[in-house]
């Protein structure tokens, strides 16, 4: 049996689960002002929600549903969520949109399974007996997002391509249920403010300060993306210098953003590792156009102010609060695996190790692309130049990796470059492995092309 | 750095009015707790939990949003205690006793950071002080102490009302003494400076403000309970802010250093970026721009020079090659593309665009140019001739400058700049 039909296959199970379960939900149901008010408040979330988008949408529902198991019971609770679940992205398909309803109804009825197991109070009784409100909303609570993350891994699985349940589970689910376990608590805030006697006038209590909460990880949000892209428009700026570097940066902070994730880096030094690449060569604007477009070979004196660039690069970025690897792996991406890179000639593992990822990387795409004196090297000649130099310019380990990720992913060349010049004999790409004088290398790379 | 936030805090001579607070807060403080100490404090587990809140909340405080109060956790555990009623509470706290708390706890969680070497501001702790008695009294005012929560509406709606009147209360003293300090320290219209400050308070005011009407209120109603239950939301959300926070500063200090740029690659003498910048700001606080406008502004000041790395090398002294207007626009042009092309920055973008504009040409005749643009031209040219190695004295510089009123630049800018050279400006 293939996966899609498999896929369909539970997309009907659960479907049919849900049917039922609401089925016994609508015959137990207690029609209640909590089970109405709060009832219109989820269907008023339904119409928001193309605005506020996705993220709003998980918070605002299962808060609700706690908040009813304890106000007007399970099966009222349940039929709640049924109807925040009407309102999805129109964008999605047919089929999806059913299994996202049936999964919160599956939830739904999952966590008031356990609620009731867990002798969860109602009503009055939540304010004489707060232990038990705590105990039995956050076992509920718990159950919902393990229920919810199973039948998403389920469903990951036999849909071909990412993510993986696995990187699912890793990198979406563990990291947020703590802070959606403590939101849960909400619920059982909204039951209480309720029974106060503010009835439907609690909901500004509770989702105020919600939204403010969520405007500010929005907030939180919009600023790293407009920090990001306001780095990219500037690395733009720099290499506006040289046609043929052009695009560098950001194709060095793509292959050390595919080398990472092959190492398995987690999330913030990731991160770290793709701002890196991205910064590496942001010295080189203390370096005067006339060196970098000087066509020809270059005196000592000029090599000298090449060479400065990574000093220049961490003294333009220290002030930034990035992690203190970010620094280290612009002042060192030069240094050689054998101790005879630049500014301070370390070797082997003193080099920092994001230093010796961008080495790697820096010079394959330098390799790949076109310079003004040679044309560009395939991927696979490359390769092979890298795996010659391991041990003399980079960690071994690391290159088997990145040869490994490359073969397995390809890799995107530089587009749009202008032909190599004939008129220019020799030029300097400091990052290039086929030049043997200073800042270049020596060796294999210096094949019969120039 | 530590040695300077170590004096911060108590450094009576660059205070102004902060003194009047601290004095204010002082004396509040001490009779309140004269008068708790002559009635004997009652309900003291619930004096001690709000207290422990207040001193973590102080302790752990961290900034957000231009704000100056940085310790919501705090703010709202006091606000809490002030509107606190039964059932769970028998005896609810009098106004002195809880001035009387706040202002023990705040002084405790206040003495491990200034031991630490932290950041603290006892004006700003004074501030919150005042707020929260504010609130208090309102609050004493529209109840009677036997008034509880029965859990009917009639109760509750009373209750509620008058927290929500105590906490505006305190809402809005907080914003009319922000507004006041913003005024005497950056020389902003009074109006634009409380129109600031209330719409900060609409925002995380108004969180910290609500959290701690729940927290009141399922106090009274789940007892010792309460304050747990309602700690672990705010403590998220409080986390979601310092996050938020922490981008910000990342986002401003990447900004500030691809300004720095033009210095290291020799197009401006060190700091003349930032010295510009300063007197953008200092003219614009003069104007009475809104936030997000100064924002834009101090941006557009610093990164005013950038579209020159595009160029050719600066000569070797390092002073501009961009003699001629036709250059300086085009480099203005170039740097607003530069700017336009991160996406997020369009009204940085604009406002560098006609940095270089002549007033005449520009702004007296085409209303849509922002009034940035001329205040980033005038600062330029004041930076020029003023700052480091050029050495005009200030009213050299100012004759020379007005000169170019209404030809070269907007008359408005240059008044605001004579008036804030006229207080004492100095780069």
């Amino acid at each position: 049996m293939n996966r899609r039909v498999l896929l369909q296959l539970v997309v009907v199970v659960t479907t049919i689960t849900a049917v039922v379960i609401l089925g016994f939900a609508v015959a137990n149901a207690r029609v209640d002002a909590p089970a109405v008010c709060l009832g219109l408040l989820m269907l008023a979330g339904t119409v928001l929600r193309p605005r506020v988008g996705q993220i709003y949408r998980t918070s605002l529902d299962y808060v609700v549903v706690i908040a009813l198991y304890l106000l007007s019971g399970v099966s009222s609770a349940i039929l709640v969520g049924a109807v925040g679940a009407l309102g999805q992205d129109r964008r999605h398909p047919l089929q999806k949109k059913i299994f996202n309803g049936a999964q919160s109804v599956i939830c739904a009825a999952a966590g008031g399974a356990v609620f009731n197991l867990a002798g969860g109070p109602s009503g009055d009784d939540v304010l004489r007996h707060p232990w038990d409100a705590v105990w039995s909303t956050t076992a509920a609570n718990a159950t919902w997002l393990v229920v919810n993350a199973l039948l998403l891994c389920v469903v990951l699985s036999l849909e071909p391509g990412d993510p993986t349940p696995l990187a699912f589970l890793r990198k979406v689910a563990l990291p947020t249920s703590p802070s959606l376990l403590g939101y849960g608590l909400l619920g059982l805030l909204l039951a209480v403010a309720w029974l106060s006697g503010l009835n439907f006038l609690s909901v500004l209590l509770i989702f105020i300060p919600l939204y403010v909460s969520r405007w500010a990880l929005s907030q939180y949000e919009a600023e790293r993306r407009a920090q990001a892209a306001t780095m990219r428009a500037f690395i733009q700026v720099i290499e506006t210098k040289d046609l043929y570097t052009r695009g560098h940066s950001e194709r060095v902070s793509e292959g050390v953003g595919m080398l990472g994730r092959q190492l398995r880096l987690p999330e913030d030094r990731q991160q770290a590792l793709e701002h890196a690449g991205l910064l590496h060569d942001v010295g080189k604007v203390g370096v005067p156009t006339s060196i970098i477009q000087k066509p020809g070979r270059l005196d000592d004196s000029e090599m000298d102010a090449i060479r400065l660039h990574p000093a220049r690069g961490v003294e333009l970025i220290g002030n930034i609060p990035f992690l203190e690897e970010v620094k280290s792996a612009v002042l060192h991406h030069h240094e050689k695996y054998d101790g005879t890179g630049y500014p301070a000639g370390l070797s082997g593992d003193n080099i920092p190790y994001f230093a010796r990822i961008i080495g790697i990387v820096d010079a394959f795409d330098s390799l790949t692309s076109t310079r003004s004196y040679r044309p560009a090297r395939d991927v696979e000649e490359t390769l092979d130049i890298l795996i010659h130099d391991r041990y003399s310019h980079f960690d071994p380990e690391l290159v088997d990796a990145f040869v490994e990720v490359i073969r397995a992913r390809g890799w995107k060349t530089a587009a749009d470059q202008p032909a190599p010049d004939g008129s220019v004999t020799v030029a300097i790409d400091h990052d290039d492995l086929s030049l043997g004088s200073g800042g270049g290398a020596s060796g294999n790379a210096a094949g019969p092309a120039s | 750095m530590t040695g300077n936030a170590m004096t911060e805090g108590l450094e009576l001579r660059r205070m102004g009015s902060g003194v009047v607070i601290v004095a204010t807060g002082g004396a509040l403080a001490l009779i309140a707790i004269v008068l708790t100490a002559r009635h004997g404090v009652t309900e003291w587990q619930y004096a001690l939990v709000f207290g422990v809140l207040i001193a973590v909340g102080e302790m752990v405080q961290f900034r957000v949003d231009r704000i100056r109060n940085r310790a919501p956790i705090a703010t709202s555990a006091a606000l809490a205690y002030a509107v606190l009623r039964g059932p769970a509470v028998g005896v609810p706290p009098e106004v002195a006793q809880i001035i009387a708390v706040t202002a023990v706890a705040t002084a405790a969680g206040i003495v491990p950071r200034a031991i630490a070497g932290l950041w603290w501001d006892i004006v700003v702790s004074c501030r919150r002080g005042i707020s929260v008695a504010c609130a208090a009294v309102a609050f004493a005012v529209l109840t009677t102490p036997d008034l509880v929560w029965t859990g009917r509406w009639q109760e509750a709606i009373w209750i509620a009302g008058a927290m929500l009147a105590a906490v505006l209360s305190a809402g809005i003293s907080d914003a009319l003494i922000g507004a006041g300090q913003a005024t005497e320290r950056y020389n902003r219209p009074f109006p634009a400076a409380l129109r600031d400050e209330l719409s900060v308070m609409t925002r995380i005011g108004l969180a910290m403000g609500i959290t701690g009407m729940l927290l009141a209120a399922a106090t009274a109603l789940l007892g010792l309970w309460g304050p747990p239950v309602v700690l672990v939301p705010l403590l998220l959300t409080q986390f979601a802010f310092r996050r938020y926070s922490s981008a910000q500063r990342t986002y401003r200090a990447t900004v500030r250093s691809m300004a720095r740029s033009t210095e290291i690659a020799g197009f401006s003498s060190p700091g003349q970026n930032a010295r510009t910048a300063a007197l953008a700001v200092a003219i614009g606080n003069d104007l009475g721009l809104t936030p997000a406008r100064m924002e834009a502004l101090e941006y557009a000041a610093l990164l005013s020079g950038v579209g020159q790395l595009a160029l050719a090398d600066p000569s070797p002294g390092g002073a501009s090659l961009l003699r001629t207007r036709e250059e300086r626009q085009r480099a203005a042009e170039i740097g607003a593309s530069v700017i336009e092309r991160s996406g997020v920055l369009d009204h940085v973008a604009e406002i560098v665009r006609h940095s270089n504009d002549p007033y005449r040409h520009g702004r007296a005749n085409n209303s849509a140019i922002p009034v940035e643009s001329g205040i980033v031209n005038v600062a330029l040219a004041y930076e020029q001739l003023v700052g480091e190695g050029s050495g005009q004295s200030p009213d050299k510089a100012m004759e020379s400058i007005g000169l170019g009123i209404g030809a070269e630049y907007d008359p408005v800018v240059v008044e605001s700049l004579r008036r804030i050279v006229g207080r004492g400006f100095r780069f």
